[in-house]
């Protein structure tokens, strides 16, 4: 029966399309890109071969590694957030909210849907210090404490950022999460709550190791766009204050597009994947070891 | 497991929307008032979240009616002083709001569609077929998901432009759907690798007729992953921002979300009330497809998690 | 990764193949050929920019009726943000626009004229008779922009200065100041009555670098930038950190007010025009504003405008207004011929008694007809032009893209004091040297 799912031309039938598009749309433009990192210029004054000046200068820039810590210390802030609060969150539609936990889901996803500049506008008018005291200030003051100028300095303003892209995505992992939680078979749970796991031990014990598998989904899905983080960080705060909250995409764009640098946006660009796919396999590896452990 | 199993699954999503089972459960524990009185302090953060993810549309809704004076000047949580409606036809008409939407739709949908065929036939190839070289293609498609997408701008643009293709909607769909096949590739893959290939070789006699399957019972099986990649895939789709700004070389063919920049002026003001309108327009908009659809989102969501 | 990669003969050819069709594709966009003759008389601009392609629209249907029909206007907007990226790649493919905005930056204007995209209107309105049609006062602010090149077209020529609260002063008892040391004093006073003394947008950031700019010509004469161009000063040099420290102290004064890093552009005037604060350094583009009673809730006749004033003991003038040409307009010279050359005879002609008369704006282009009904304080603005014999340009006229985007986006940094004046001169000078 084998040479029936081995047949050479269902699979290009199927396959082929995608591969084709694939291709033409990424890997070919991505290997393209690639080639510019041997080369300094532009569109407009001509590209010229410089060897490998654009990874010694890479090297040497240290706006490339704060870029690089940025985009780091987000990805694990952000990835952490949104992967623990959506875990609690899908806790909560399972085993608490159950009957009800609809409605809750369907509401909690709305900030899903809503554009990035709108809710960028909306933290913005949160947060804000002057001419109004934002949401937050208000609390703050009727707490007896000093506003805080929220976007005056980088750590407050990846406070900012952080929890405005936490708060935006809870609802989709809360329901990515929930899907695993929910097949956990209800024979395993009853047996558990018969050894006399309850609360958090039954959670620990039984629910988290049976939904590692969706974990780790989540946590790969939400890294890789952490890590390629981009709109949000525009609409939000461009990068500052000075570039106190510029990861490696947007110095990439500004180097390619404004500063007419397109080499080295290029090798810039090359530096990301490596991260991308570094702490891809590193998240695999360390997986790998707990899910034998479990 | 086998198909029944899956089917299984599928309904097992179904129960926490009437979950009698566990709600048996929790009754039969003792102290029913102690356990009313424990929940409080819960029913109070349910309330907070509801809270916190529902007033930023209202927040919306209210600010689409303000003018620039109100909402620079004015509180947050100011209501508008008159219901201003001059903001949503000056975002219909200037701001060419109904155009964009056209865009959108016509980009997104085509895009959506081939992605999710293409995407599920691929992952289908990669998973059910049997041959050699699979593991390296899979692997393949797996460093698309890596890439940033700022780098395949420049030479999309130019291949855009040489084959005279820039002055409409083909390099968005185009561009979307090779940016959404790594994911979807991947993911399909997944799905199917839950469904043993017994269900196909026994569904099979030839070559020909795999393809038949693959549509017949391959497609109707992975129904519900489909639901899930084909909402990801939508809102990231929707939401762009760059490949709309780089690919469309004319304001007619302007998606929605590079329509909601128009409000902004040269030496950088913006014009609110418009633009909230527009933002309106937009979000509603998707909220009614959103509801339209909720149903099988949800159950597409909750049965099409990744089994590792 | 790439070991299993290699284990497969499969994708070896793929990914050998793809390579290969890279290659090809690379070599086929850098042979691109000449542009050919335009069929349209295209316009590409910011879209944030609605006052000029509309005054050109409103010509083509009036005084350049037989140029349109000739050669039709088209109109094609960008957003700002991706203006510079949609040039680079237009320009890539030969395939630039008849008319188009000029870039973000001179940087990327300068770049485009070096590869032979950017019509020379010094030579070009000579042709047609039509250089009389501008504004010397503009000229020489596009030639200083431009490294002595006449490379863009005036849609827009501002002048700057700070607009004051006249009640306020009054108020305050303050006199308008001559001196930075009297602005200082005068910004004590106003600050005592509760007022805010300066209203700025720090999330745009160039309104505060405006000042470090201004007060650079003021101390060290107009070609003060000029030399840091040119590398015969540093911007970390002492006299350049005091100017930088100068504004640094207003902020740590507190006399921005609260926040004034993240007000933006319509907050920072709604705040002035309110009657929240004092001072409003900005462009005579803000006329439109200061004319219009539904934002201008202090009355027109309130508000006055001044010079920023000089450094004491400082080389420079208090009469060389800060000048420039709003984000410029260019034409191709790729695509210029006789039928777009008509077009820039018809706009030089009569584009500036135009926008004056239907938009109250002031262009580089000469109002060849007369005009009335003209706003008072635009009358002070033109009266102001007229009479100034030499103009400066702003902080970063001169400086690269990259060290335009650092100097604007830390210098909300420097006056709430989270760097000092070393250190952003040190950051922009960084960029600068790269």
């Amino acid at each position: 029966m084998k040479h029936v799912l081995g047949d050479k031309r269902a699979i290009a039938i199927l396959l082929g399309p995608a591969l084709l598009v694939y291709t033409a749309v990424m890997l070919v433009p991505v290997l393209w890109s690639l080639g510019y990192t041997v080369f300094e210029g532009n569109t407009i004054i001509g590209f010229t071969f410089v060897g490998f000046d654009n990874f010694t200068r890479l090297a040497g820039d240290p706006k490339v590694w704060d870029a690089v810590l940025f985009t780091l210390k987000y990805a694990l802030v952000v990835t952490v957030g949104q992967v623990f609060i959506g875990y609690l969150m899908s806790l909560l539609y399972v085993f608490v909210l159950k009957k009800s936990s609809n409605i809750v889901r369907t509401l909690v996803f709305f900030p899903v849907v809503l554009p990035t500049v709108a809710v960028a506008l909306l933290f913005q008018k949160l947060f804000e210090v002057a001419p109004q005291t934002g949401v937050v200030n208000s609390i703050i003051n009727s707490f007896g404490g000093e506003s805080v100028d929220w976007f005056g300095s980088g750590a407050n303003a990846f406070l900012v950022i952080a929890i405005m892209d936490i708060w935006r995505s809870i609802g989709f992992y809360g329901v990515l999460l929930y899907a695993g939680i929910v097949e956990i078979p209800e024979d395993t749970l009853e047996s558990a709550r018969l050894d006399g796991a309850t609360g958090w031990g039954l959670v620990r014990h039984i629910v988290l190791p049976l939904s590692l598998p969706v974990l780790l989904s989540a946590v790969i899905f939400s890294i890789n766009g952490t890590l390629k983080v981009f709109d949000t960080i525009i609409a939000l705060t461009n990068g500052g204050p000075g570039n106190a909250t510029s990861p490696l995409t947007l110095y990439m764009f500004q180097t390619s597009f404004s500063y007419g640098e397109y080499g080295y946006g290029s090798t810039i660009a090359l530096l990301l994947t490596i991260v991308c796919l570094l702490v891809t396999v590193f998240i695999f590896r360390s997986s790998r070891r707990d899910l034998t452990k479990a | 497991m086998t198909t029944s199993t899956l089917a299984e699954h599928a309904e097992r999503t179904v129960p926490p929307l009437s979950p009698s089972g566990r709600r048996r459960l929790g009754s039969r524990r003792p102290g029913r008032i102690r356990a009313k009185l424990a929940k409080i302090p819960l029913n109070l953060a349910v309330v907070f979240i509801l809270v916190i993810t529902v007033y930023p549309l209202i927040w919306l809704l209210l600010s689409s009616f303000k003018t620039n004076d109100e909402f620079v000047n004015g509180s947050v949580f100011a209501l508008p002083e008159t219901l201003n409606w001059q903001n949503y036809i000056d975002a219909w008409t200037t701001g060419n709001m109904g155009q964009y939407l056209s865009n959108s739709v016509l980009a997104v949908f085509p895009a959506l569609a081939l992605i999710i065929l293409l995407g599920t036939a691929a992952g289908f190839a990669l998973e059910v077929m049997v041959w050699k070289g699979r593991n390296g293609v899979l692997l393949a498609f797996l460093v698309g998901i890596m890439v940033p997408g700022q780098m395949i701008l420049l030479p999309l643009f130019t291949v855009y432009f040489q084959t005279g293709l820039s002055g409409s909607l083909w390099p968005l769909i185009i561009t979307y759907t090779g940016i959404g096949l790594p994911l979807t590739t991947f993911m399909m893959a997944t799905f199917f690798r839950s469904i043993p290939r017994e269900v196909f070789e026994a569904s099979t006699l030839d070559g020909a007729s795999i393809i038949r399957s693959f549509f017949t019972i391959g497609f109707p099986m992975v129904r519900n992953g489909i639901f899930t990649i084909a909402l990801v895939q939508f809102f990231f789709i929707w939401n762009d921002l760059l490949i709309a700004l780089t690919f469309t070389n004319s304001s007619a063919l302007r998606t929605i979300q590079v329509g909601l920049l128009n409000f902004t002026g040269e030496y950088g003001a913006t014009q609110y009330g418009p633009l909230f309108a527009a933002i309106c327009i937009n979000v509603f908009g998707t909220l009614v497809i959103y509801l339209a659809l909720n149903q099988r989102v949800m159950k597409g969501l909750t049965a099409g998690s990744v089994k590792g | 990764m790439s070991r299993q990669m290699s284990r497969n003969a499969a994708l070896a050819p793929i990914l050998a193949g793809a390579g290969a069709l890279a290659l090809v594709l690379t070599g086929c966009a850098g042979g691109t050929g000449n542009a050919a003759a335009p069929t349209a008389f295209t316009y590409l601009i910011n879209s944030e920019n609605t006052m000029i392609p509309g005054q050109i629209t409103a010509l083509s249907e009036d005084q350049c009726k037989t140029e349109n029909t000739a050669l039709p206007l088209k109109v094609e907007t960008v957003p700002q943000t991706n203006l510079d990226q949609k040039l680079q790649l237009l320009a890539g493919q030969n395939a630039l626009p008849a008319m188009y905005a000029a870039g973000n930056a001179p940087a990327l204007t300068k770049t485009l004229d070096e590869s032979g995209n950017v019509v020379d209107f010094e030579v070009a309105l000579a042709e047609i008779g039509a250089l009389d049609d501008i504004e010397p006062a503009a000229i020489s602010t596009i030639k200083s922009l431009y490294g002595g090149k006449f490379n863009v077209l005036p849609y827009q020529y501002n002048i700057e200065g700070i607009w004051y609260n006249k009640q306020v002063f009054a108020d305050a008892g303050v006199e308008v100041p001559a001196t930075w040391g009297e602005l200082v004093a005068a910004s004590a006073a106003i600050a005592k009555t509760g007022v805010t003394p300066f209203s700025a947008s720090g999330e745009q950031g160039w309104p505060l670098t405006r000042l470090v700019g201004d007060y650079l010509f003021r101390d060290l004469g107009a070609d003060a930038l000029q030399k840091v161009a040119d590398g015969d000063a540093k911007l970390t040099d002492p006299e350049y950190v005091a100017a930088a420290q100068a504004i640094a102290d207003l902020g740590a004064a507190g006399y921005f007010g609260q926040g004034v890093g993240s007000i933006d552009y319509d907050t920072a005037a709604s705040q002035f025009l309110n009657g929240k604060a004092a001072m409003f350094y900005m462009g005579s583009w803000i006329l439109e504003s200061l004319n219009d009673p539904e934002r201008n809730k202090i009355g027109a006749d309130n508000v006055g405008f001044m010079p920023f004033p000089a450094v004491e003991g400082g080389k420079g003038s208090i009469d060389e207004y800060p000048a420039n040409v709003g984000l410029p307009s260019t034409m191709s010279a790729k695509v210029y011929d006789d039928k777009v050359a008509d077009w820039l005879g018809c706009i030089a002609e009569n584009y500036g008694s135009a926008a004056l008369k239907d938009q109250g704006t002031i262009s580089g282009f000469k109002a060849n007809s007369e005009v009335s009904g003209v706003d008072p304080l635009t009358q002070v603005v033109q009266t102001t032009i007229s009479e100034s014999t030499s103009s400066v340009l702003w902080f970063e006229a001169l400086f690269s893209t990259k060290a335009t985007t650092t100097s604007q986006t830390n210098a909300a940094q420097l006056v709430t004091g989270a760097i000092s004046a070393e250190e952003f001169m040190k950051l922009v000078q960084a960029d600068l040297d790269s």
